[in-house]
């Protein structure tokens, strides 16, 4: 598989466009979850996990190789609370293809959503989630809805550029060679006196 | 009252007519903010080039996101999926400059 990727990857390179993989992690019990963090991590560039239960999402919210989590807007037994809130070190995603196909159904859950983050301080994601070109929103637009859903301007804009942008530039600064864990690199060359 | 202006590009696989893109403008902002916000956006057509599929569309001043959210809303123009991207905005018709 990991070759396959990286044709494809390559392949979009030639043309210009750079790629980023990402793994949607669904699964319902812990030990699943942790196998598959295991098994996907060091191949794809961003792993998100649909939180289908609670605990599930305690221990996707707490994990550090977790970069987003969202839940499944038809599942009414997974929600975001409180507690989950309280101890994410991921970020939490809302996609805005959910938003168009099930309409304002779905608009004050997400506006719940993001009055719990905010509370606790939970750095929130929008992203298209499109699965097709017709799902894709411009940047500014998807700013515009987070303005809608709560988030003030600086959060809006943080939501859509800095936090994903700085999703991929961490998990490649993760994955080189000269990395050893959070905060330790290895640096080579001469120090000048 | 103040109001501002934003040219549009609307992405279909078939040929969008002005009062289609109208209804569902019109639709998306009366489902997501209701009358009192339509009438408080007060969004108003002011030229349409089927053949550059670009729209330039007026509305208050005060309420540019919930127009971009608005259009953003929009997936259906007619009967067909649709797709709609804000190009520019300003203060004046002029400053949109040449579609």
């Amino acid at each position: 598989m990991r070759d396959k990727l990286e044709s494809l990857g390559k392949s979009f390179q030639d043309s210009g466009v750079e790629v980023f993989l990402r793994a949607d992690l669904t699964c319902s019990r812990r030990e699943e979850l942790l196998k598959l963090l295991r098994r996907f991590r060091p191949t794809f560039d961003i792993i998100g996990v649909r939180c289908t239960n609670h605990n599930l999402a305690l221990v996707a919210a707490r994990d550090r190789r977790v970069d987003l989590i969202f839940f499944d807007p038809a599942k009414r037994n997974a929600w975001l609370d409180d507690s989950i809130a309280n101890v994410s070190n991921a970020p939490l995603e809302l996609n805005m293809s959910v938003l168009l196909e099930m309409g304002n159904l779905i608009l004050a859950r997400f506006m719940k959503d993001v009055r719990i983050a905010r509370r606790h301080n939970m750095d929130v994601v929008l992203s298209s989630g499109g699965t097709s070109p017709f799902f894709v929103r411009a940047p500014i637009q998807l700013m515009a809805i987070a303005e809608i859903l709560g988030l003030s301007k600086q959060e809006a804009i943080k939501s859509v550029s800095t936090l994903p942008s700085g999703i991929v530039r961490r998990n490649a600064e993760r994955r080189s060679r000269n990395y050893v864990e959070d905060g330790v690199k290895i640096i080579t060359g001469r120090i000048e006196a | 009252m103040t109001r501002r202006y934003l040219r549009v590009k609307i992405c279909s696989p078939v040929t969008v007519t002005e009062e289609q893109f109208v209804q569902a403008l019109t639709a998306s902002i009366v489902k997501y903010f209701g009358e009192v916000g339509l009438s408080r956006i007060a969004p108003k057509l002011i030229r349409f080039d089927s053949r550059r599929s670009s729209v330039v569309v007026a509305f208050a001043k005060d309420h540019v996101v919930e127009m971009q959210a608005a259009l953003a809303f929009i997936r259906q123009i007619g009967e067909s999926e649709a797709l709609t991207l804000p190009l520019k905005t300003s203060g004046t018709i002029k400053g949109l400059g040449k579609s």
